[in-house]
């Protein structure tokens, strides 16, 4: 019985913490979509760019702390070529075409990427201060894992109090809500785009990093954190961040569960959720009434 | 411009009837007699080419069954993998199991793909745009973890169904009664073509009676079609049935010349490639979307030599969306109806371009 509690417990524990960590990549998701009408299928390779340089900043200059810092910003980088010479040209054009445009992009990052880092994976070495567990209640819990819970929690406030209290986070509701008001009002509205992107392809970096130690980094981790990201910002409701958090949080602890009682067909779990929540609300969670 | 419109493909299809000029057809038509020329000549040059005709086809179908829901209903499935590798599992567990015979199997394929089709429709079509196409890519990936880990065998109990990861390999070839030999690739290749040109004739038949209207409608406008007496819902089921029909018979076609049956057949990158041909070749003109697929296959097959394909063809597809919005279909009328004006239309996108991202 002891058992089997610490077991739940271990996992409740560690669904929280994915779910933390996959909110930092479903909020950029969500926050692009919301704001740019764009759905981003680069958006996992812009999280796989940020695992694979933590995986060289970490192993060059043999410090966690500089690759969990660098590697985001040059992730960063990377999204603002992308949005400026790639999705700039497509605005006020059908959308779909954004999904070409992102998905051609997807594909040429996988390629690129097994073209410098090869195809095997690879894993971030955790720093030497985090290394080892901690015993909570009956669980061994490792300090990572600890610590990613934490730092991807206070990031995920820091967002949520940004858009909701500051005057960045009204400009970028109002940006979203009636582009050409903005426009009008004598705001840079591309510039408000690009720095959204950017923004959010920066948080998705960040989760690279920090998963990238504790999974591991391979080619496949783009497409397959996409589809996580596309279920959680679905369930929550496209284009609301607070639903993306809540999605994220539920997609965490459905896979840790799931995980618990039967590995092997853990995302059938995820995928008949997403089903039933749409079916019951088709608009996610937190999404507006219509599907806009 | 809302998601919402981005499932209204209006602009997107510039030519929705030219396959039905006489023009059109004749064109069709051509293409069908040269394809049945270059079967027997790639047989002797060189098999392997062949063995991508084959594969065109079967995708090009595969394309073409999507953008029958996508281009005429409006119904973005991102989930249409789940009915090509419903088929073709359809097909190897029969051929596995059974007969195989193709006029047994290749039905099986059809009715395979209409029944998930229907199932993954009902549950789906109250959803709409972007949530509609989450459903589908969700009821796909279920029917991908299925296969992969292959429940059903946990759930009847026996050793194995799927086959799991490695899937049904080394099936045997398809027959008819022992009168065609369908072992002979070139035979295979007939049939294959055969099969494609009246799916082919029998969308564009659908697409354009009463009830292929009716689709249109909904796509136009959703809202008033139901204002009007239509039951919209039933529309779109019947409609993605239809479409997973051709796209269960393109998975029959597809499997049993690969000789295998495997979960990568179902799984969501499948389905968003699939969409990538649609809008590379030209959404909503039922012949883009199956040259977009050849265009794609060919260039997947051309650039594996290559150490970084996949850079490459990503490129491709950037700069086809950025210079092409009409993709394929539209360079090629634009090409038609005024050669001369097609360079000026490449100078006036470029122009745009250097605009829009310098502004």
């Amino acid at each position: 019985m002891l058992a089997e509690f610490s077991s739940v417990l271990r996992a409740t524990m560690l669904g929280i913490q994915l779910g933390m960590t996959l909110a930092l990549v479903a909020a950029g998701l969500t926050l692009i979509f919301g704001m740019l009408d764009v759905i981003n299928f680069a958006h996992g390779s812009l999280y796989m760019i940020g695992g694979y340089l933590g995986v060289t900043i970490a192993s060059q200059f043999g410090s966690f702390w500089l690759a969990l810092l660098i590697a985001p910003l040059a992730v960063g980088v990377v999204a603002a070529a992308i949005e400026v010479f790639g999705l700039r040209a497509l605005y006020g054009r059908n959308p779909l075409y954004h999904i070409l445009l992102t998905f051609g992009i997807a594909i040429m990052v996988q390629g690129l990427v097994v073209e410098i880092w090869g195809g095997q994976s690879l894993r971030i070495e955790a720093p030497e201060m985090l290394s080892g567990t901690v015993s909570i209640g009956p669980v061994q819990y490792p300090v990572y894992w600890l610590f990613v819970l934490a730092i991807s929690t206070v990031l995920i406030a820091a967002v949520w109090l940004m858009i909701d209290r500051s005057d960045l986070g009204i400009l970028m509701r109002a940006s979203a809500h009636d582009t050409e008001m903005v426009d009008a009002l004598g705001i840079d509205v591309s510039k408000v785009f690009t720095g959204v992107f950017v923004f959010g392809a920066i948080l998705a970096g960040i989760a690279g990093v920090l998963l990238g130690a504790s999974r591991s980094v391979s080619p496949g981790m783009g497409f397959g954190v996409i589809i996580e990201a596309f279920v959680i910002v679905v369930i929550g409701g496209l284009g609301s961040f607070k639903g993306a958090v809540y999605g994220a949080l539920l997609v965490g602890l459905v896979t840790a569960y799931g995980a618990l009682i039967a590995p092997s067909v853990t995302d059938i779990f995820l995928f008949a959720m997403m089903a039933v929540v749409l079916m019951v609300r088709p608009n996610g969670l937190f999404g507006a009434t219509e599907a806009a | 411009m809302g998601l919402l419109d981005a499932f209204d493909p209006r602009e997107a299809s510039p030519t929705t009837d030219g396959i039905l000029t006489n023009r059109g057809r004749f064109g069709v038509l051509a293409l069908i007699a040269a394809l049945a020329v270059l079967g027997p000549i790639a047989a002797s040059v060189r098999p392997f080419w062949l063995y991508l005709l084959v594969q065109i086809l079967a995708f090009a179908l595969l394309a073409l069954s999507l953008d029958f829901v996508f281009g005429y209903a409006g119904l973005l499935s991102f989930g249409h993998a789940a009915m090509f590798g419903a088929g073709g599992y359809a097909v190897a567990l029969l051929v596995t199991h059974v007969t195989p015979n193709a006029l047994v199997v290749l039905p099986a394929a059809v009715l395979t793909g209409v029944v998930v089709a229907a199932f993954i429709g009902w549950f789906s079509v109250r959803a709409r745009g972007i949530y509609f196409a989450m459903l589908t890519l969700a009821f796909a990936q279920i029917f991908y973890v299925a296969a992969f880990a292959d429940l059903p065998a946990s759930l009847l109990g026996v050793e194995t169904v799927t086959g799991g990861d490695n899937g049904l390999v080394g099936l045997a070839a398809l027959e008819a009664f022992g009168v065609v030999d369908l072992s002979s690739r070139l035979n295979y290749y007939f049939l294959t073509l055969a099969l494609v040109a009246l799916s082919l004739l029998a969308i564009v038949r659908i697409a354009n009676s009463p009830f292929g209207r009716v689709l249109q409608g909904v796509r136009e406008n959703e809202d008033r079609m139901a204002f009007i007496g239509y039951d919209v819902e039933r529309y779109k089921v019947i409609g993605f049935a239809i479409s997973g029909g051709f796209a269960g018979l393109a998975g029959g076609l597809y499997v049993p010349f690969q000789s295998l049956a495997q979960p990568q057949l179902l799984h969501w990158t499948l389905s968003g490639e699939l969409v990538v041909m649609l809008l590379l070749g030209g959404l909503g003109t039922l012949w883009g979307p199956m040259l977009g697929a050849g265009v794609v296959i060919l260039l997947e097959e051309q650039l594996s030599g290559f150490t970084a394909w996949e850079v490459i063809l990503g490129a491709v597809f950037v700069v086809v969306v950025v210079f092409a919005p009409q993709g394929l279909a539209g360079v090629l009328v634009s090409l038609r109806d005024d050669p001369k004006d097609t360079l000026g239309k490449v100078r006036d996108a470029l122009a745009n371009y250097r605009e829009k991202v310098l502004k």
